[in-house]
């Protein structure tokens, strides 16, 4: 179904980007689990209460009174939204919209090699990218945790977190994908794959920051990802969350669809 | 038997552009020079045929196979150069031609090294930073390298010094002999006339003739018989006009650029 030697450039292609976010994500998750103390939060809920709207907006609210908590309230507002993110969006636009747009597509297509398997070979590339991500991620917030305050999280809590991270990215992976299958011009790839996200993102911010604001989060699918709900075993987190991942499916199926019958003038 | 058969394929791009009613066939171990200036339609053609567009109007088979459904089953015994040649710049040519072989699926038993020898060529830098020529070359290596039965092969020369080019002759001689089904497009009309059977003419987007070259070289060739005072002067006179020398007497032929040729299928007067 897929093509070993063309996964495995792929893979050399997102190396450096995985080693790049991988390092953010090492430096952030190290900083701000390594700041949870206790009687930290009693600060950090004064910071709230000065600028309350500024700290919602970017996922952070008061009353975060355990671990996992305070990580949901620091790590899953921006820096685990946005850094995947953002791998989604670079390597979604390359792994099929460029190859349209430079022409090289034509060596992938002159070959027995059918576009299905082409498409969903660069797919498995881009979920593997976000599994790498995640797990890297998982195992690196379970490790400083249980180094710095041992006992304290929770490994079925912060599995369920992640999962339902994963199929977040899994969706936010299925828009750029699509984008990438649909257009043949990088351009438009780009302002799609990456011009929904992140106006889904500025959204949620919106939603996040007012009271009057809040109806904006019918709109944004990141209301999907209830991190709060998850860990609590809210039924409606878990639909969101399989939402989510339906929703993935469903973008890699036309996007994969779309690239099989399109026209290539390349 | 009938390898490439395209039947009144038309793809219309609005303002005139695009190919019309266009029909083709290529038989069986022949050769076949597909001519047009830029822009004529050569590369839409080419497209149908490699599956990449799908014909709005007509339809066109290689092999009996259907080329948009059946892409995949004819590419397995298809070689193919591109017009405009894009490759991975971020890797050596060998790497590259590595890729394309075990993309493939290919084999040891391939024909890489011996179209490497053939051509001269050494691919160790980085393809960015290559010639047009250089790109060319490898674009002729990875087209031949599983040795297909088919060659669509799309202004092949373009970029190539007179030795290679002649290389690239020879080359097709070669594998005509072997019985392979070439289709080859150029906008050079001496390039179609050493290596193909038959010419196909393609002007904005239709075809405007299909004759064997040898009924196109009578019909567009002059030959004129030159005396000169001396065998010496008649040798030396063969020499700078590429005429055939003998005794006194030098044969020349003046060829007709492509556009006239073209101006006798447009421009009204019709066979001089």
């Amino acid at each position: 179904m897929i093509n070993i030697t063309l996964y495995k450039r792929e893979m050399k292609s997102s190396l450096k980007m995985l080693l790049l976010f991988a390092a953010i994500i090492t430096m952030y998750v190290t900083i701000i689990i390594r700041m949870y103390d206790p009687e930290m939060m009693a600060t950090l809920d004064s910071f709230y209460e000065v600028m309350p709207e500024v700290m919602a907006s970017v996922g952070m609210s008061a009353g975060a009174t355990n671990l996992i908590g305070f990580m949901i309230s620091y790590l899953y507002g921006f820096i685990l939204l946005i850094f995947p993110m953002i791998f989604c969006i670079m390597r979604g636009n390359g792994l099929i919209a460029r190859y349209v747009d430079r022409g090289s597509m034509v060596t992938l297509l002159a070959s027995p090699i059918k576009r299905g398997t082409i498409a969903a070979t660069q797919l498995s590339v881009l979920i593997s990218g976000i599994l790498l991500l995640v797990v890297y991620a998982t195992g690196l917030e379970y490790t400083i945790a249980e180094i710095s305050f041992p006992g304290e999280l929770a490994i079925a809590e912060l599995l369920k977190l992640n999962a339902a991270l994963l199929c977040l990215h899994l969706f936010i992976g299925g828009i750029c994908f699509l984008a990438s299958c649909i257009f043949s011009d990088t351009r438009y790839s780009i302002a799609f794959g990456a011009g929904v996200p992140a106006l889904m993102y500025i959204l949620q911010m919106l939603a996040n920051a007012g009271e009057e604001a809040d109806v904006i989060k019918y709109f944004t699918f990141f209301t999907l990802f209830d991190a709060k709900g998850i860990v609590a075993g809210e039924g409606g987190a878990a639909l969101g969350m399989l939402v989510l991942l339906f929703g993935a499916i469903t973008f890699y199926g036309i996007g994969i669809l779309a690239f099989c019958k399109k026209d290539l003038h390349i | 038997m009938r390898v490439i058969n395209v039947q009144n394929l038309t793809r219309d791009y609005g303002s005139g552009k695009g190919i019309f009613d266009v029909s083709i066939q290529v038989e069986k171990g022949e050769v076949f020079g597909f001519l047009g200036p830029n822009g004529a339609g050569k590369t839409t053609t080419i497209r149908h045929l490699m599956g990449f567009i799908k014909p709005k109007a007509g339809n066109c088979q290689i092999d009996g196979l259907d080329c948009w459904k059946d892409r995949g089953e004819i590419q397995k015994g298809l070689g193919y150069i591109p017009g405009e040649i894009s490759f991975f710049d971020d890797m050596t040519g060998k790497e590259f031609l590595k890729f394309v072989a075990d993309y493939r699926n290919l084999g040891k038993e391939n024909r890489m090294q011996e179209m490497l020898e053939r051509f001269e060529s050494n691919p160790k830098g980085k393809i960015k930073k290559m010639s047009k020529g250089m790109k060319q070359k490898l674009g002729i290596v990875s087209a031949f390298m599983h040795n297909p039965d088919i060659l669509i092969l799309d202004e092949p020369t373009s970029g190539l010094d007179p030795l290679m080019q002649n290389r690239f002759v020879e080359l097709i001689a070669e594998e005509k002999k072997k019985g392979k089904t070439i289709l080859l497009s150029s906008h050079m009309f001496e390039e179609v006339e050493r290596t193909c059977d038959r010419i196909g003419i393609i002007r904005n987007g239709k075809l405007v003739t299909v004759d064997a070259v040898e009924t196109l070289r009578e019909r567009h060739m002059h030959t004129y018989t030159v005396h000169l005072d001396s065998p010496q002067l008649a040798e030396d006179f063969a020499r700078d006009f590429q005429g055939v020398c003998d005794g006194n007497r030098v044969t020349v032929a003046a060829k007709q650029s492509l556009e006239t040729i073209f101006m006798n299928y447009y421009g009204g007067e019709e066979n001089d």
